[in-house]
């Protein structure tokens, strides 16, 4: 990499870090919580920036994104500590919602098929999640994580059977009628899912006592429950992430590539088109399945009215503002799902708005729709493609035009 | 006889027929934007939504009925017009994805903007058509002057796109924009034109399916009142086939017929859940469409 590239590299980071630092301001509610979302931005950042250098990349792949993973995980877990409550609620569901995206990045920027049932694929797991808690309580919380995804990965199976010879927009008007119906399904079977009130965990998940006895001391914050559930939501999302990534880059995901890009090729290299696809139509909802466990998990309950069609829109809108079809386009749909309330209450506040007025209520909805079709008309990859774009521009336009282009795993 | 019409089975059919009707013509709707320019419009619902609350807005100045539906329609075909130009122009030759991203958020501003205006408590578009049904022997029959005046609304509408298609110099130009927009360049049509008009018209046909809808006194209007309907006349559209006009009708009348059955005899709950399930059997049985012409395709 020469040394123009490097500066102006180094210029986009540090303009990603200010905005970000800029928004921590707003979106926290106090001032502590600020700073240290500011340095946690900044420490992601910084390590992100270190550990996609190329040369790292090329050296050895699946260590730098298990590296980078690792960094940003234990950064965040180690700052959950500094933050106040709502805070680290509003971080876990962010990071919930996140796993949900990346789930649906995939299942779009790879595969090219498009999904408007997420969410109620996210309540999928989350039923699943709290009806296995109602009559086994004492499952461990990692199997009861992986029973969610099964049942998530089933339900997928049974609606991806038609996807494997759907186009586009027969696939996405079969997943709009699901996420349309699936408050229905839920109240036709309300023996199981308690109807419209839903299901409360039967008791709240607390830190086993290996963990509280490394901490001789006891580390108050540890013990309360919204610091211990973040935490595992944090380090549930670190994981999934760590898998996507390596999916994204393999064999798989090349596979999945070539089906999206040419079907004829792809089946005349053997690849089998049907199975392909439902593969990632089953892998998508087993994403969105988790992250509706975590969002269980988080809540200590589940309740039909969370995943209504109108989730599905919102994933769909905070996805492909971030940049659908990349990794870090789900994390930052996942800070703007979290956080994005924070900032609309701001504007409201500072605009005198009625804040129980029609359009104050409305808000949210106005400026996600806006976003969708204006992010859609001129930069279809989002915020994430938007920073790729600028980058590899200055890549072609610099001196030395014969070095090898970096490996991205989520290309246009 | 009277007790054979007012029988549990025929009131099944006939209230199933009057909603497929609806079913049908929002699949009709959703035909003609398909057919036309390739996009599967899922602010379908949305728009026709909108346009009657402009139409609405009539009514609280002491307009009639009649007003209000011509001004619905009016602002029905602006839309559909100006989205075509403005929103939809812009995608064609894009990957498939890219429109049915933009119109999901034309459908949540749509949506977000009719409740900010006119808040999502339900409004009633009174209409000169009692609710009550006739009585024959004393028993109630499932036929009442306002479903009469659906079943015929939408059998006119369905007539008029028929007769403009088949029979007039315009509706061919549609058909052949639709069909071969290059060789219809060439020989004088004005293919952009003709795109433009098959929005509008959709919409036109969307919009008289929202009147319908929101002059119901049982639902009235509500900016997610057309989620559900869409959902359906989706559904229709995908199980007779998005090429196919006909097929789509009929799809939509049956499914109605269908689905009165499941909730009379089943319940409420499992009306969608039986037309997600026809979905997915019809799609996996025959992908394009049960009335469409089955292609292959050569490699």
């Amino acid at each position: 990499m020469n040394v123009a590239s490097v500066t102006r590299s180094k210029i986009i980071w540090l303009v990603v870090a200010i905005i970000g630092v800029a928004v921590a301001f707003v979106a926290t509610p106090n001032a502590s919580d600020a700073v240290a979302a500011s340095v946690l931005f900044v420490v992601i950042v910084v390590s992100a920036a270190g550990f996609s250098s190329a040369s790292f990349r090329q050296w050895h792949p699946v260590l730098a994104r298990a590296a980078k993973v690792l960094v940003v995980t234990c950064a965040t877990l180690f700052a959950t500590f500094f933050f106040s409550e709502t805070t680290n609620f509003n971080l876990a569901t962010g990071a919930a919602m996140s796993v949900t995206l990346v789930g649906l990045s995939f299942l779009t920027g790879i595969s090219g098929q498009i999904s408007l049932g997420n969410g109620a694929f996210m309540g999928v797991g989350a039923f699943v999640m709290a009806m296995w808690a109602n009559h086994h309580a004492t499952t461990p919380i990692v199997l009861a994580l992986l029973i969610a995804i099964a049942g998530g990965a089933v339900v997928g199976l049974l609606l991806g059977l038609p996807a494997t010879r759907l186009r586009g927009p027969y696939l996405a008007g079969m997943t709009l009628a699901f996420a349309v119906a699936f408050d229905a399904i839920l109240n036709y079977f309300n023996s199981w899912t308690g109807g419209d009130g839903g299901l409360q965990l039967p008791r709240s998940t607390n830190p086993p006592g290996w963990l509280l006895r490394l901490f001789s001391h006891g580390v108050a914050p540890l013990t309360a429950n919204t610091l211990w559930l973040t935490d595992i939501t944090i380090v549930a999302t670190g994981v999934a992430f760590f898998f996507m990534a390596n999916l994204f880059a393999s064999r798989v995901g090349r596979a999945m590539r070539l089906v999206r890009d040419n079907e004829v090729g792809a089946e005349l290299v053997g690849v089998n088109l049907a199975r392909t696809r439902v593969l990632a139509f089953v892998i998508s909802s087993s994403y969105a399945a988790l992250g509706g466990a975590l969002w269980t998990l988080i809540n200590n309950s589940a309740t039909p009215s969370t995943y209504s069609f109108a989730l599905s829109i919102v994933i769909l809108s905070v996805l492909v503002i971030g940049g659908i079809g990349t990794i870090p386009g789900a994390l930052i749909g996942g800070l703007i799902y979290a956080y994005s309330t924070n900032v609309i209450a701001w504007f409201t506040a500072r605009t005198g708005l009625n804040p129980q007025g029609n359009l104050a209520s409305q808000l949210n909805g106005i400026i996600f729709g806006g976003l969708l079709i204006v992010t859609m008309m001129f930069a279809p990859r989002g915020v994430a493609g938007l920073y790729r774009t600028f980058r590899r521009r200055q890549i072609i336009k610099g001196p030395d035009v014969n070095q090898p282009v970096e490996e991205t795993y989520a290309e246009a | 006889m009277d007790a054979f019409l007012t029988s549990r089975v025929i009131s099944d059919l006939l209230g199933g027929m009057t909603n497929g009707m609806i079913y049908g013509l929002v699949a009709l709707s959703l035909v003609l934007v398909w057919r036309s320019t390739g996009i599967l419009n899922f602010a379908q619902g949305a728009m026709p939504m909108f346009a009657v609350y402009v139409g609405m807005v009539a009514l609280g100045h002491y307009f009639g009925y009649w007003v209000c539906v011509g001004i619905a329609l009016f602002a029905g075909f602006v839309i559909g017009a100006g989205t075509e130009r403005i929103l939809v122009r812009p995608l064609y030759g894009k990957p498939e994805i890219n429109p049915i991203v933009v119109m999901v958020g034309f459908l949540t501003v749509l949506e977000a903007v009719a409740a900010a205006i006119w808040s999502s408590v339900p409004r009633g578009l009174p209409s000169p058509f009692s609710p009550i049904d006739y009585r024959l022997g004393g028993l109630p029959l499932a036929v009442s002057p306002f479903s009469l005046y659906e079943i015929i609304t939408s059998l006119a509408v369905m007539a008029a796109v028929a007769m403009l298609f088949r029979y007039t110099n315009l509706g061919l130009q549609l058909r052949a924009s639709a069909l071969a927009p290059e060789v219809s360049r060439l020989l004088g049509v004005r293919v952009n034109r003709m795109l433009t008009l098959g929005w509008t018209l959709s919409t036109g046909v969307g919009t008289i399916t929202a009147i319908l809808v929101s002059s119901n006194f049982f639902t009235g209007l509500t900016p997610q009142v057309m989620d559900g309907i869409f959902a359906f006349g989706f559904i229709a559209a995908a199980v007779g086939g998005l090429d196919s006009p006909v097929g789509s009708i009929v799809a939509g009348v049956v499914m109605g017929i269908i689905l009165q059955f499941v909730g009379d005899y089943v319940n409420s709950n499992a009306i969608i859940l039986a037309a997600v399930a026809i979905l997915i059997v019809s799609l996996m049985a025959r992908p394009n469409g049960v009335f469409s012409p089955v292609r292959t395709r050569r490699v």
